[in-house]
This record gives C-alpha cells, structure tokens and sequence, in this order.
C-alpha cells in the first residue's frame, strides 16, 4: 500500500528485481498462487476472460479460485480497472490482503482515487506491469481474436509498438508500473524472462522467497526504458500539437463533437468521474421551455438535448487534471468521439499549470485541494492591470 | 384509417406555412449541423434556419422523446412549437407524459411514417448511395438493408397519437406532403393552414406489404431472441460481454430517472459482502448485479418499452439490447393486454388493477 | 435433476399483517415445516418490488415466496392487487430471460392460518427440491 509513498520508495532499492525465467504470464498466475496458498495474501483481484471467452472481466478471487483463465495482461480493457477497485473498497477497506492487477493507467487512477478518497488502500497489494497498450474494444470484438492475441502476446515482451493499440495508447510515455508495491518488468526480458521488482517495503516482504537469478540485466530494461519514453514523449507531443490544432477555436471543437449523442458514457465510465449523479445530470441544467427557446433564437438552432458542448467543456474543469489518458472513455463512446484524445490534451494543459501527475504521488494533493499565496501570476495579472487603470 | 389529403406543399413548403400561418414559437426536427457531416434534433426558432431542416434523415442520435421531455418537462412553452417525432418516439412520448416527464402543452406533434433509421454511427449526411437506397426502399414499401434490426422488425410504424400526420411509405419523399389530421388541434391546424377542403388521397398498398415484411421479421427476431435466452446459461451468455456501463438505460427515453436505482447505494456494498460471496463461489465477477441490472431495468420500464433501438445503439459491446427489450418487453405487455404509447390516457399496468385478473399467479 | 445433497435456500418475502403473523402462529403451534425458508418481513405484500425477487434469483436462492393476505383483506385494502400484478411480471420476465418461473409463488395466507402456512412452505420446499438447484448458485461468471 505504501508503494506510492515517497519515502518508502527510497528506501527500497530500485534495482533489487528478481529475474524469472519463463513465460510471463504462466510465472506471475504460479507466483501469486503461491502468495494465496501460503496465506501471505487471502485474494487477489484481477482480470480474467469471461464464460464465452470473448472478452474481459474484473474477478476477485480466493485461494480455490484463481481462474486459470485470470490474465494479468489482458489486451483490452474493459473495465478500468481503478473503478473495479473502488466497487471493492468504497465503503471501507479490503477485509482481506488482497493483490490488484493493474495496468500502469489504472494504477495511476486508482491512486488519484485514493486521493478523493473513492478508493481505500489499506490490505491491497497493488502490483502493475510494463504495458504494451490496448486494443480498442470494438476492433477486438469484431477483429480476429486470435490474431489480435497472438500479436499482443508478442509485444508483451518484445519493445514492439502495438498495432491497432488505442490513440492513447500508441502515445503513452507512463507504460511502466512504478509506483506500484510490485512491478512486473517485461521490457528487456526479450521473451525470455521478466523481473519482479518491488517498490515498497510491502512488495519486498511478498518477493521473500521467490527465486530467481541475480538481476544483473536491470540495467538493459532501464535502458529500453528510457528510449522507448523518449520516443512516446516526441510522439505524445507531436500527435497532442496537431489535435490541439484540429480543436482550434468552437467550431473546429464543435466539429469533432459533431457525432456525439450526449449519452455521458464517456463520464460513466471515466475511473475518475465518480461522482453517483453527475452534475451534468443535475437539476441544475434543467430549464423552462420558454428559455430555451431564447437560447435557440440567440443562437440559431439549439441542439436537443441541449448543453453538450458544456458538459465536455464542464467536466474537463471538474476532471481533466486527474486525468491519465487511459482510454476508457473513448473505447465507450458509441459515437467514436475521440474523446480521450480531447481529455488527455486537456489533462496535458491543466496539469502542467499545476505541474501535477496524476498518479505519481500519493502524497502529491489534487492541485484543487491545496494553493499557496505566491502562485499563478500569470493567470491574475491582467486583472490587477485593468483594475490598477480604472483607479 | 384517417381521411389522407394532398397538401401541394413539399416538406420546406410545409415548415415555412407552419411557421406563417400558425404563428410558431419554433420547430423542433432533425437538422445538419453546421460542422461536419451529422444532423441531430435540433430546436430552431427563425424560419430562414429551415432549409437545414431534415425531418427524415434516417437516424436517431437521440429518441427525440427524450429532448422533448427536457425541453417541456420544467414548464412547457407559453407559445405553440411543432416537433416532428418517429412513430416510436411518439410512443416514448406519450409513455413520458403518463408519468409526468413530458408535457405536451402547446406541442403540435407532427408524426410521419417510419422506414426505419440507420445505427447513428453508420450514415452521413454524406452516403448518397445508401441514402438513395433508402428512398427507394421507402417508394416500394420495402425493408432497407442496414437499417436498425428492431427497425426491420417494427410494426407499428404509422405514427398513434400525431397531431399531423404524414404518410410517407409507398411516395416519393421530394413529393408534396400527403396528410391526415387525427387530432383536434391536428384539424384546427388544417383549416389555418387552408387545407380542410384539399383533394382526397388513396392509402398506399405498400404500407400493408410493409406491415407484412416487418411482420415476418418480428417472429423471427422474437424466436432468434428466445432462443438465445433459454435457460441460465443464456442469460449469462448474452450478457457476457456486458461491461456494466449503463449507457442502455441512459439513453432510453423511458428510463428517464436523474439517479437510477442500480447506480444508488442500495448497490454498493462493504467489503464483508465482497469477500463472504468471493468465499462461498471461489470467485466473485466485478462489477456485481451487472445481470440483475438488466433485469431490473426491464421490471421498471420493459412494459413502456417502445423498441425504439436507441439502447442498443448505444451499447459499447455489441449486446443486442433493444431486441431482448423488445422481445421480453412484448411478452411482459402482452400479459395486461397494454400497448405502450397507444393511449394517453390508459394508466400503467402497475398503477392500476382488476379485482378479477391473473389467478394463475396465485394461490 | 433433483439435487438432494445441498440444502435449498428459499427466500420468503411476508406480509406483516397476514402470513408472517401466520407463520408465528404455525410456529407457537409446533407445526413442523421445512426449514429452508428465511424470512423477511415487509408491511404488505405490494411492497415486493420485482428486483426484490430477481436478486434472490440471480444470486443463488432456490425459490422466492411472496405471502400475503387474501384478496380483499389486505390491511391497506388494495395491496393485495398490485402486488399480484408486480408479482405476475416478475414471473413473466424471469420466463422471458431464462429463469425458471416455477422458482417464484405468490400465496395468500391469512393471519390465524398457521397450518396452511406449514403447508405452503412444505410444497414449495417440495417443488424447489424437485427442480434441482438453482444454476446460478455457483455461477461465477453471472
Ligand atoms: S494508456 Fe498507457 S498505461 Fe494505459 S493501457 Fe494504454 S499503454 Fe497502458
Ligand atoms: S477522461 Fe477518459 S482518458 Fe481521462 S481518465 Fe477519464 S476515461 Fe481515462
Ligand atoms: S463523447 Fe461519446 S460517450 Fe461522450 S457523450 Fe458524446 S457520444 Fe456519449
Ligand atoms: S429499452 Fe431500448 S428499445 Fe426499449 S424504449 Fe428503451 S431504448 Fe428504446
Ligand atoms: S432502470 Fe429503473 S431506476 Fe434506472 S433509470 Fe431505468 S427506470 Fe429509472
Ligand atoms: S450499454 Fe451495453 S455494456 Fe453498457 S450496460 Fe448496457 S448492455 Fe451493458
Ligand atoms: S397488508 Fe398484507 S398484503 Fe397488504
């Protein structure tokens, strides 16, 4: 639980992985059965496929439970996973030790929900892997999926871009899953292994016991790292550019809205917008016939139902700071909105005001909750001047 | 049947002698957007926007009853606004206002007879081809390929409760509007508009041939969905894919609740409940009650579902939401003999009772 | 397929005023009736909502009874009447979406009834043995 706490962080090597040879997949569903049989954790909670074998879905499962079919890496996502760890822990926290499979986006949601407290850390082991992305929901349900897994399955090892990954995904520059108590080391393994590193005094405590060889090739994952986020970061950068520039002005913005249907699915499945009833639902946008006939009159037209524009517009103030560009909305959206795309420049812009990452710290405040006197000159200073002019 | 007249006005005609002659507040109908390549239900309030107006662009990015109802449901216009509605957004309309979520005050209600509409992703404003075989398939009173499947498979597709209303299978849409007034206010309408006295229209016979195909299609549809749904294993089946996101219910027209019971705290449980279930079953599948859910959903609302195809539209995954509506919706209507949308003023089955009905139920 | 070897839970929803007071009464009366059954206690019968029973269902339970009091006699007068209909399209959806209808039954039994009570549940008890289990009781995947 403590992964994310800066100081225990620290004080753990960051260069203690152990390497275990084989398939990765097979090894972490052996190593996490061994943690429920010697009691060191009573459940785990992770994907596994569904009954028809189509799809994904989030299970919690106990010492005679663990599927054979639970995949720590599943190629979609289609529950984010931070949500499924709040459905668990809302009301208060894991009665039971219980180990989490998150991707890296998700980690970073669920600890951005810890922060608003719709998430309680205690008892869970958040363990979190290199992620090669995902694909988009749609194109897995209706593309071939052995393909689709055979191709996912070799980049899991392999520093090979996804193809058909999610937009979001194929610009991603926080794939790694520090932060979590375990991290699960793909990169560098060049399919012949993969590394169990721990990021807290936690993961440490599980990883006792766990064999493996010395960890002399660290370094070469480092390495791997460090290119492949030099390259996403150019890429992150140039594609978020050019969007912005696509969304340039209310009409360009309106253009690429133009096929949304205003259902908030997007809002409804966003790990961060928890919220039971949405403002944008709210009361407080109701309003009389009469005035909206004055709207539409003003304004030309009034597209029914109305406040569309707001409601995008409204929850990037609510939200778009906690955002980590995990996709999920955009894979909702039945109107192929490119709404994460929208959420993640947005994210991009709000977050560097406060230069916040969401997800990086526990400790770190939502910039929301928190402000010093000395701050955000910029944002006031035209005020002061008009104000300093009239006097 | 309604007597049909000739209006000698085509559909821009129309609008424009509405606007004139009754002295709108606005219009309320699919319209292009002003970007990119959509329409959407849009209110318009300046006659000069109306050659934008596309009453019968074969899509519904919205039930319309929906936009209806936000926009009548706080306090209905003080002036009369014409909305053009779907067969079965009408029906969704009057569903709404039995239980007071519409108002249809100084609405005048312009139904037109439905060929179905395409899933809102899959046409453009665009696609001539696909539009063009659209119109022809309406002139022949035929099934157009691509439409929604619970489209195919509407039978009630000649608009119940309309004000105006306009017979549209078997004509040529760039045609002069053929009418009838089944309402009071619908024949008030007509002798301002001078057209009490116009020239008698036949029926087409392609609305029965229609009726017929469609017909065909629903039995298939209904067994296609029961067997589906036979047993257990079915039911889980069918909704395996689901991912819990409600976007079914929220883009309904008849579930229309601000804060639905299945997103309230009756179900969010503590973590006792969590692991006590994961132990009894080994594993336990999250998000819980995503099953119950649907079911729920249909014991709320499946007697005033009007299968209007937008639940499943809307669905992320694939889920043929709107025929499982549809098909366990009719058996659930059939059960008090009660046809949604049909009557304003027949009360919902569950608000109202005989003392003599149902004793096989009981004992 | 009859399943003998686990023991089948039936959830009953009883009206206050009638059947729970019945089933008191059969209880003071030493009649011997199945134990299977866990009550809950609701004011009328009409407040049995249909996902009150399809949650049961979906959750494992092997039967939902709905006892009320007769027609008529109902303390709010006409509860009786609306829980019938809600309690026909509960069985009616359950039928559609691939349950088993037989698994929900909907008696009246008046207060001073005891023995009908005793004998209500037995049959039901019976029936649900008869079924089997209910096939969503370990279902994981549902
Ligand atoms: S957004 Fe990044 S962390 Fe999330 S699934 Fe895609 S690649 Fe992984
Ligand atoms: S806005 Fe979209 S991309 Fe951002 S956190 Fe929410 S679901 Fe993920
Ligand atoms: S962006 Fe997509 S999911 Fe969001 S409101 Fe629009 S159509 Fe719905
Ligand atoms: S359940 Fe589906 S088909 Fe039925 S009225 Fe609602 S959106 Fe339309
Ligand atoms: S499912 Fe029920 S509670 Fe939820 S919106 Fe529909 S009618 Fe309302
Ligand atoms: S829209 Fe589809 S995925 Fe979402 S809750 Fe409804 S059926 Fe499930
Ligand atoms: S009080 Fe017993 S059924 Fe209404």
């Amino acid at each position: 639980m403590a992964a994310t706490n800066k100081a225990n962080m620290d004080e753990v090597g960051m260069n203690k992985g152990i390497w275990v040879e084989g398939r990765a997949k097979k090894k972490v569903l052996e190593f996490l059965n061994g943690l429920l049989n010697s009691k060191k954790l009573e459940a785990v909670l992770m994907p596994a496929t569904n009954r028809t074998k189509d799809s994904y879905s989030w299970f919690l499962m106990g010492k005679d439970g663990l599927l054979e079919s639970a995949d720590p890496f599943p190629p979609v996502m289609t529950t984010q996973g931070a949500r499924a760890v709040s459905y668990l822990t809302k009301k208060g926290r894991a009665w039971k030790k219980t180990a989490v499979l998150l991707r890296p986006c998700e980690l970073r949601a669920t600890i951005e929900l810890a922060k608003i407290r719709q998430v309680e850390l205690e008892n869970l082991v958040l363990i979190s892997f290199d992620c090669p992305g995902a694909y988009p929901l749609e194109k897995y349900f209706n593309g071939d999926q052995k393909k689709l897994d055979e191709a996912f399955d070799a980049c899991l090892s392999k520093q090979a871009e996804l193809e058909g990954a999610r937009a979001v995904c194929s610009i991603c520059n926080r794939f790694t899953g520090r932060g979590a108590d375990i991290e699960i080391g793909l990169i560098g393994g060049e399919a012949k292994g993969f590394w169990l590193i721990p990021g807290s005094r936690e993961g440490e405590d599980l990883l006792e016991g766990v064999t493996g060889s010395a960890s002399h090739k660290l370094e070469a994952r480092e390495k791997a790292i460090s290119e492949l986020r030099a390259q996403r970061e150019e890429k992150r950068k140039q594609t978020l550019d050019s969007f912005q520039e696509t969304v340039k002005g209310p009409e360009n913005l309106m253009r690429v809205l133009s096929s949304c249907i205003n259902c908030h699915n997007c809002s409804r499945v966003c790990p961060i917008c928890f919220c039971r009833e949405c403002y944008f639902d709210s009361k407080a946008l109701s309003s009389e016939a009469d005035a909206m006939l004055q709207r539409a009159q003003r304004k030309n037209g009034l597209r029914l139902p109305p406040d569309l524009l707001l409601f995008h517009l409204g929850r990037m103030t609510h939200m778009s700071i906690s955002c980590v560009s995990c996709g999920a909305c955009e894979d909702a959206c039945p109107a192929d909105v490119p709404v994460s795309m929208l959420f993640s420049l947005a994210g991009r812009n709000t977050q560097a005001v406060f230069e916040y990452e969401p997800g990086r710290s526990l400790e770190e405040a939502v910039p929301y909750t928190v402000f010093k006197f000395e701050e955000l000159k910029d944002f006031e200073a035209p005020y002061i001047k008009e104000y300093s002019k009239e006097q | 049947m309604q007597t049909l007249i000739d209006s000698r006005m085509t559909m821009p005609d129309f609008i424009a002698a509405l606007f004139d002659k009754l002295d709108l507040a606005g219009v309320a109908a699919m319209t292009k957007l002003p970007s990119g390549e959509k329409a959407a239900y849009t209110l318009l309030t300046d006659k000069d926007d109306i050659e934008d107006c596309v009453p019968y662009f074969p899509a519904m990015p919205a039930n319309a009853a929906r936009a209806v109802s936000k926009f009548t449901r706080q306090a209905p216009p003080s002036k009369q606004v014409a909305v053009f509605l779907r067969p079965c957004e009408l029906r969704a309309l009057t569903e709404l206002v039995k239980i007071k979520q519409a108002a249809v005050d100084n609405l005048l209600i312009i139904g037109f007879d439905c060929a179905g509409v395409f899933p809102f992703s899959k046409i453009r404003l665009s696609d001539e081809l696909k539009l063009k075989e659209y119109r022809e398939a309406v002139a022949k009173g035929k099934n157009c390929e691509g439409i929604r499947p619970v489209c195919s498979a509407c039978t009630r597709f000649v608009p119940e409760g309309a004000d105006i209303a306009i017979s549209f299978i078997g004509r040529n849409l760039d045609e002069p509007l053929v009418l009838s007034f089944p309402s009071e206010k619908g024949k008030e309408a007509a002798k301002t508009l001078g057209l009490d006295s116009s020239s008698k229209v036949e029926a087409s016979p392609a609305v029965d041939s229609l009726a017929e195909e469609r017909g065909g299609a629903e039995k298939k549809l209904t067994e296609k969905i029961e067997e589906a749904l036979s047993g257990t294993d079915g039911l889980i089946s069918v909704f395996d894919k689901c991912i819990s996101c409600h976007a079914c219910s929220h883009v309904c027209p008849i579930c229309y609740c601000k804060n639905c019971y299945f997103e309230s705290q009756t179900f969010e449980y503590f973590p006792e409940s969590y692991f006590t279930r994961m132990r009894e079953k080994g594993a336990l599948r999250l998000p819980v009650d995503r099953v119950l859910f649907h079911l729920g959903r249909l014991s709320h609302m499946g007697l005033s579902c009007v299968a209007c195809g937008m639940c499943e539209d809307a669905c992320p995954v694939n889920i043929p939401v709107s025929q499982i509506f549809k098909t366990a919706g009719a058996k659930a209507q059939a059960l008090f003999g009660y046809i949604p949308g049909k009557n304003r003023d027949e009360p919902l089955p569950l608000l109202t009772f005989s003392e003599r009905e149902l004793e096989e139920f009981e004992d | 397929m009859a399943d003998q070897k686990t023991e089948k839970i039936i959830v009953a929803f009883l009206c206050n005023w009638c059947t729970f007071t019945a089933a008191d009464l059969a209880g003071t009366s030493r009649l011997k009736y199945a134990p299977n059954i866990r009550i809950v206690k609701v004011m009328c019968s009409s407040r049995v909502d249909p996902v009150f029973i399809l949650k049961p269902l979906l959750d494992g339970a092997d039967g939902v009874l709905i006892g009320g009091c007769a027609p008529g006699d109902c303390h709010y007068s006409k509860g009786t009447f609306y829980a019938r209909r809600k309690i026909a399209l509960a069985k009616t959806l359950a039928g559609s979406m691939g349950l088993d209808p037989r698994r929900i039954r909907l008696s009246w039994i008046p207060a001073s009834e005891g023995p009908r009570f005793a004998r209500v549940v037995n049959e039901f008890t019976k029936q649900i043995e008869a079924l089997g289990d209910n096939p969503a009781k370990r279902e994981v995947y549902i």
